[in-house]
């Protein structure tokens, strides 16, 4: 058993970031020089998407051509599953992404394989795969082995492995994935839009708020300190759900990246995983909350805790 | 017609918890439990689905099942306050230890044996998150499924359905599957009701069927660390990278922010 | 002049047998259609569900009878209403008992004994009582009229804040006209009552035993001398007087007949209402029975035959819908149109002969008579509409149960169900866990006894703001001060005590109020203790008023009695008069609900304090609008807040230094309004705990603005 799987992310055609972060994890998981990456792309037209997979430490890139167009669960279980009973790797690497939660369960399930999910360190210790996720709210870690399994996947948390520098000239192999009926079939893909134009991804201030302003007409507030301060008003899941502020403010994981931020303030957001997702990787993010244990001053570079209207009242005044 | 709901009872922490002494998970004296906020929505679709079938062909019943202690029953009382018509738990000792595989052979056992048209579970527990269950228990039925359903038109013993996925970035991905599928529920398709503290009690006048592996068929090699996919070694607490706490008066607070902003903004001071 | 004992008035003079017989048919119909009526008003209050009445019906009647012939409640923030009606109420009374004096002795002794008793110097004194009852009668009805054509006060436009121009309940002008006819009837059957006695007179002139002692009805003879000036034969004075005897009989006996169909009613429902009042209606709410199906009020017969009642003795005097705090900045509620509202709805659909289909009897909605459930949740349960009432209307417990059914079905805001979801689950309404809720005892330098574990004599019930809010965490730490100054043997419940569920009653989530009353019934009898004392008014409340219900029966006092009595005995002793002026808010559950008005005045004296009280003050102080569950339901954009309202009418107050408040709530309220209205820097917002500590320090903590240092 050897050899490390990666299954590339793939939406609309288009090769997720996602797919880049796999194989860079995977580099940590060589344990042998014939231990080989092999990047799966599975696709209507996998040869198109070749140059992208073909980043620095990849060895081989397997093209399975299948019939469905676009992400469908039962393509991407069976396919992989073929490539795994085919290949043997020690090892199997899915992003912890929307499509994964649709397919890598199933995947584990029906060929017994070691599974864990929301990855985001893992490590052999005598020989033994270990793997660290969270536990109660991410707030505690959770070391998890998979005894008696021959081979593992794992679903890696998105944003913690850095995508590799450089490219390759990695082997392009293909692979017949098995026949199948599907019980799926994709019809459309749906941009949310609204009246409201905002590109948070490329916003490089943004001013978010959360369930912490507490209702509704408190939000002119922090929207014209926003325009004061000249950052664009971002929100975490809540207050877009309770419908405060438009969808295309919501940062996280079902929300927009703040992909171009430089300075992220966040008030009166506790820091839940899924909102962490979207921001905490911004260089420098400043939180303020009363509750001196919320999480998300352990990804902020300056906390305040305190009231944050008070706060808001007072920084306003600067401006 | 039938929808089965599997529900979870999940732990938060209080405050200054301990892990217990075997290291491997906290002391069950600082867990705080309630129903899973993901099956607070799925519960509440399967509810309106039930309700905008109501006075068609055939009614719909709706069954919740968790895999739990006793003290689960606390979590399926509300249900039953919510709308559901039939509890079911499902639990002993040789469970202890499960991954969210081995429950989901469990579920799976029932999903067999109580034949639903639709099986519902959450995207993931608000405690572990695995985002594994529901679908794991796909596989063992070998059903269609699909996951982080935010939108579903489906009436009762149809043979397709249509639901939307919310993507990363906020798109929607629209699907057709056939039926009967698994489907998980993700936060916000919809607003689930409330349950008065009243209704919650005279649920509790409502029976809970209790069941046992043997009832369905489940071995208990097939459950507990042997039915797992993963084992867990040691839990604890990660030393924590901390913000640098900005103190003094708000209006300290204030001024220091702002000399953050305009420093890296670039705005006149 | 002839002996005096033969003085009377001939009844029925001149009037053919048949005349009188037609009189008396006349006023049989009247009699039975009035019959009918009260049947028919009966009929529908027996629709409605049962009521349990507390104390003995004599003794009910006896206050009764004083509280009308006092007139106390109707002259209470009215006084010219108060005056102007005692007048119509004694003349209306008087009058009637003269025809009750007539007819008991012409139909009834007369003619059963033979005996007659009304006539001569008894007769006379009773003709003029009469004219003089005529003559108030007249002109409070005169003054009413003044009231209502002239000075138009708002509250009689009977505008109402719960329905739009266009809404087919929205115009008023029916009950404007109603009340028109009201005082034009009475009035033109006093005044022709005057002028008929004058015809009368005249036509009698030549009748010594009756034109001697005319001035015995002074108003009849004033106008009969008129009459005469003016010409009037004595023949004309009996075609007069005969013409009209019959029309102010007839319009008599007409206004008689319609007693029941009209406002009149409320001579018979005011005082029902107020002889089956409970003085504790707002304080203590009903609880629902175990095997009741239905909670809550969803169909106008659930409420009670005593609600439906009371609802027909509604007089539309607005003194509720001035005093409701919800009402003034706005809000689509006046106490008021509740009642009217059900009124109508109930006089729709329970006066038919057969009672409609259940489906027709939902009160909820926004059609004609029904109650929008916005109007029902913005009520704050300040009580101030009953406190204020003249004639004991209820209207709290009749909006809580039927927020009871908005509850049953989810119908409220997603902040106050989030915020009864976290209630349930950590037994505090700020979702922290419940080891946290004696956080605030670990920064004091002496440790505070767990009531838990050994017995106290006062058993401090902290309550959920008090232990959790960080700025109400300062006063409760304060109060533990004091507490061990003093000496005071005390401890707390530590993590056993859970929010005491007044509010959550008020709410109208019943289910939940008996779990958090259960299990703090629970924690208090497994300590020993031999008081509970309280900052938390609304505790206070619910605690002494409504635990009893439920098995908790304990004497509670609210932190004032007890620290006004630590003063007195010379355990906490002042070291310095603080010498600010202040104004002091009472808080709706100590000062209106519980009448506990003294004790913080009595402090602040002792603190050498200048007490300048607020127009609204006392059982009229206003709602700071957190009560009711309103602290967890957002406040609609762009509306005013009771707590800005209030905090405007103490910065009107010259030189005020200190607005001083004893509850948790309005802490929070008007330290916020003070800043929200520009206040702040003017006067400061502090717990009346913060200056009592204040004045045992020699020196002060920190200096109020204005005060000289």
């Amino acid at each position: 058993m050897s050899g490390i799987l990666l299954v590339a992310e793939i939406r609309r055609g288009e090769l997720r970031p996602a797919t880049a972060e796999l194989v860079s994890a995977a580099q940590a998981a060589r344990r042998g020089s014939d231990d080989r990456v092999a990047v799966a792309v599975i696709a209507d037209d996998p040869q198109r998407l070749v140059p992208g997979v073909s980043l620095a430490g990849v060895d081989e890139i397997i093209a399975v051509k299948v019939a469905a167009p676009e992400f469908d669960p039962d393509t991407f279980e069976s396919a992989v599953r073929a490539l795994i009973e085919a290949r043997k790797p020690a090892l199997v690497l899915v992003p912890h992404s929307i499509d994964s939660f649709g397919y890598a369960a199933a995947l584990a399930t029906k060929g017994g394989y070691g599974f864990a999910t929301d990855v985001f360190r893992f490590e052999y210790q005598d020989g033994a795969l270990v793997a660290t996720r969270g536990g109660y709210g991410q707030k505690v870690n959770v070391e998890v082995d998979f005894p008696g399994k021959d081979v593992v996947v794992l679903a890696l948390r998105g944003n913690v492995f850095k995508p590799p520098e450089g490219g390759s000239s990695p082997a392009v192999t293909s692979f017949a994935a098995p026949d199948l009926q599907p019980r799926t079939n994709s019809r459309s893909f749906i941009e949310v839009s609204s009246a409201d134009d905002v590109d948070m991804a490329a916003a490089e201030f943004i001013l978010a708020i959360g369930r912490g302003i507490g209702e509704q007409a408190k939000v002119e507030q922090f929207r014209e300190l926003a325009a004061a301060v000249g950052a664009t008003l971002g929100c975490s899941r809540p207050v877009a759900d309770a419908g405060w502020l438009p969808k295309s403010r919501q940062v996280g994981q079902s929300g927009k990246t703040a992909s171009a931020c430089k300075l992220y303030v966040a008030m009166g957001i506790s820091g839940a995983i899924q909102h962490l997702a979207g921001m905490k990787h911004v260089s420098t993010i400043v939180a303020v909350n009363a509750d001196a244990g919320a999480s998300i001053f352990n990804v902020a570079k300056y906390g305040i805790v305190g009231d944050i209207f008070e706060i808001a009242d007072a920084l306003r005044s600067h401006f | 017609m039938k929808l089965l709901v599997a529900v979870k009872q999940v732990a938060a922490l209080d405050e200054d918890f301990e892990i217990r002494s075997d290291g491997k998970d906290v002391d069950p004296d600082f867990l705080i439990r309630d129903l899973n906020e993901w099956d607070d929505y799925s519960l509440e679709e399967a509810v309106r689905i039930k309700e905008a079938a109501a006075g068609g062909a055939a009614a719909v019943e709706i069954v919740v099942v968790c895999v739990g202690p006793e003290d689960a029953d606390e979590s399926l009382r509300k249900c039953l306050a919510k709308g559901a018509d039939r509890a079911l738990r499902v639990w002993d000792e040789t469970i202890e230890g499960s991954d969210s595989i081995a429950v989901a052979r469990i579920i799976a056992a029932v999903a067999r044996k109580e034949r639903p048209d639709m099986l519902f579970a959450g995207v993931q527990s608000s405690d572990h998150s695995f985002a594994s269950t529901g679908i794991a228990a796909a596989a063992f039925l070998d059903w269609p499924h699909a996951a982080v359903v935010t939108h579903l038109t489906y009436t009762p013993g149809a043979n397709t359905a249509v639901l939307r996925r919310e993507l990363e970035g906020g798109v929607l991905h629209e699907m057709q599957l056939e039926c009967p599928a698994v489907l998980t529920i993700q936060l916000g398709i919809n607003t689930p009701r409330y349950a008065s503290l009243r209704s919650i009690k005279q649920a509790a006048a409502r029976p809970i069927e209790a069941l046992s592996l043997e009832q369905l068929g489940v071995k208990p090699s097939d459950v507990g660390e042997s039915g797992s996919l993963s084992r867990v070694r040691r839990m604890y607490v990660p030393d924590r990278g901390h913000a640098q706490m900005i103190e003094g008066s708000v209006e300290e607070q204030a001024a220091r922010l702002a000399k953050i902003i305009k420093d890296l903004t670039g705005s006149a001071a | 002049m002839s002996d005096v004992e033969i003085v009377t008035r001939v009844l029925f003079e001149d009037f053919t047998p048949s005349a009188v017989g037609l009189f008396y048919a006349l006023g049989f119909a009247a009699i039975a259609l009035f019959f009918f009526g009260v049947y028919v008003q009966v009929r529908k209050y027996r629709r409605g569900a049962a009521a349990s009445l507390g104390g003995n019906l004599s003794a009910r009647f006896g206050a009764m009878i004083g509280t009308v012939l006092s007139h106390r409640t109707v002259a209470r923030r009215d006084r010219p209403a108060g005056a102007a009606h005692r007048l119509i109420f004694y003349g209306f009374l008087l009058l009637f008992l003269g025809t009750a004096t007539i007819t008991l002795d012409y139909d009834i002794l007369g003619p059963l004994f033979g005996v007659h008793f009304w006539h001569g110097g008894f007769y006379l004194w009773f003709s003029l009582i009469l004219d003089v009852a005529g003559v108030l009668l007249a002109g409070g009805l005169a003054y009413m009229m003044y009231r209502r054509g002239w000075l138009r006060p708002p509250k009689l436009d009977y505008a109402r804040p719960d329905r739009r121009p266009g809404d087919p309940d929205y115009d008023r002008s029916g009950y404007r006209r109603e009340d028109w006819a009201f005082l034009w009837t009475l009035l033109v059957i006093v005044a022709t009552g005057y002028v008929l006695e004058a015809a009368r007179l005249v036509w009698l002139e030549g009748r010594p035993e009756v034109w001697s002692y005319r001035w015995w009805s002074p108003a009849g003879a004033v106008l009969a001398e008129a009459m005469r000036a003016a010409g009037l034969t004595q023949a004309a004075g009996g075609a007069l007087r005969q013409g009209l005897w019959w029309f102010h009989g007839f319009v008599a006996l007409l206004f008689i007949a319609l007693i029941p169909l009209t406002k009149v009613k409320h001579i018979f429902t005011s005082a029902g209402s107020l002889m089956l009042r409970d003085p504790l209606a707002a304080q203590r709410l009903p609880g629902v029975p175990e095997d009741q199906q239905r909670v809550g009020a969803q169909f106008i017969t659930d409420f009670t035959w005593k609600q439906l009642l009371s609802l027909d003795a509604c007089t539309k005097c607005g003194r509720c819908h001035e005093a409701c705090p919800a009402r003034a900045v706005g809000a689509p509620l006046s106490p008021r149109d509740v009642i009217l509202s059900l009124r109508e709805f109930a006089n729709k659909t329970l006066e038919a002969a057969e009672l409609p289909a259940e489906a027709e009897l939902d009160v909820h909605g926004k059609g004609p008579g029904q109650v929008a459930m916005e109007t029902l949740w913005a009520c704050r349960t300040c009580m101030a509409c009953v406190e204020v009432c003249p004639v004991a209307i209820e209207h709290v417990p009749i909006i809580v149960q039927m927020r009871r059914k908005l509850v049953e079905d989810g119908q409220m805001d997603p902040l106050l169900k989030k915020t009864l979801q976290t209630i349930h689950k950590t037994g505090n309404s700020f979702g922290e866990s419940r080891r946290k809720r004696a956080a605030w005892t670990k920064s004091l330098p002496f440790p505070v006894k767990d009531a838990r574990k050994e017995p106290v004599e006062v058993l401090w019930f902290v309550g959920d703001y008090a232990s959790f809010d960080p700025r109400n965490q300062k006063v409760t730490q304060a109060f533990a001060q004091l507490l061990h100054e003093a000496g005071v043997d005390y401890g707390i419940l530590y993590d056993a005590e859970s929010n005491a569920g007044n509010d959550v009653r008020r709410v109208g989530e019943e289910g939940l109020y008996e779990v958090l009353a259960g299990a703090n019934i629970q924690s208090l009898s497994a300590a020993s203790f031999k008081t509970i004392v309280t900052t938390d008014p609304h505790s206070f409340n619910t605690i002494r008023n409504e635990y009893p219900e439920f098995g908790g029966n304990y004497e509670i006092q609210h932190y004032t009695t007890l620290v006004q009595r630590l003063l007195l005995e010379g355990r906490l002793k002042i070291a310095r008069q603080l010498g600010v002026r202040v104004t002091f808010h009472d808080p709706c559950h100590l000062g209106r609900f519980n009448k506990g008005y003294e004790a913080p005045r009595e402090i602040l004296r002792l603190l050498g304090c200048e007490l300048i009280e607020m127009g609204r003050c006392r059982s009229n102080s206003f709602c700071c609008g957190a009560g009711g569950g309103r602290i967890w339901i957002p406040d609609p954009v762009g509306l005013d807040k009771p707590a800005h309202n209030r905090m405007r009418e103490a910065a009107a107050i010259p030189g005020l230094q200190v607005y001083v408040v004893s509850c948790p709530k309005d802490l929070t309220m008007f330290e916020d309004a003070l800043k929200t209205t520009g206040n702040e820097g003017k006067f400061v917002v502090k717990e009346l705990i913060e200056l009592i500590g204040e004045a045992l320090r020699r020196e002060p903590a920190v200096p109020a603005p204005g005060v000289a240092a």
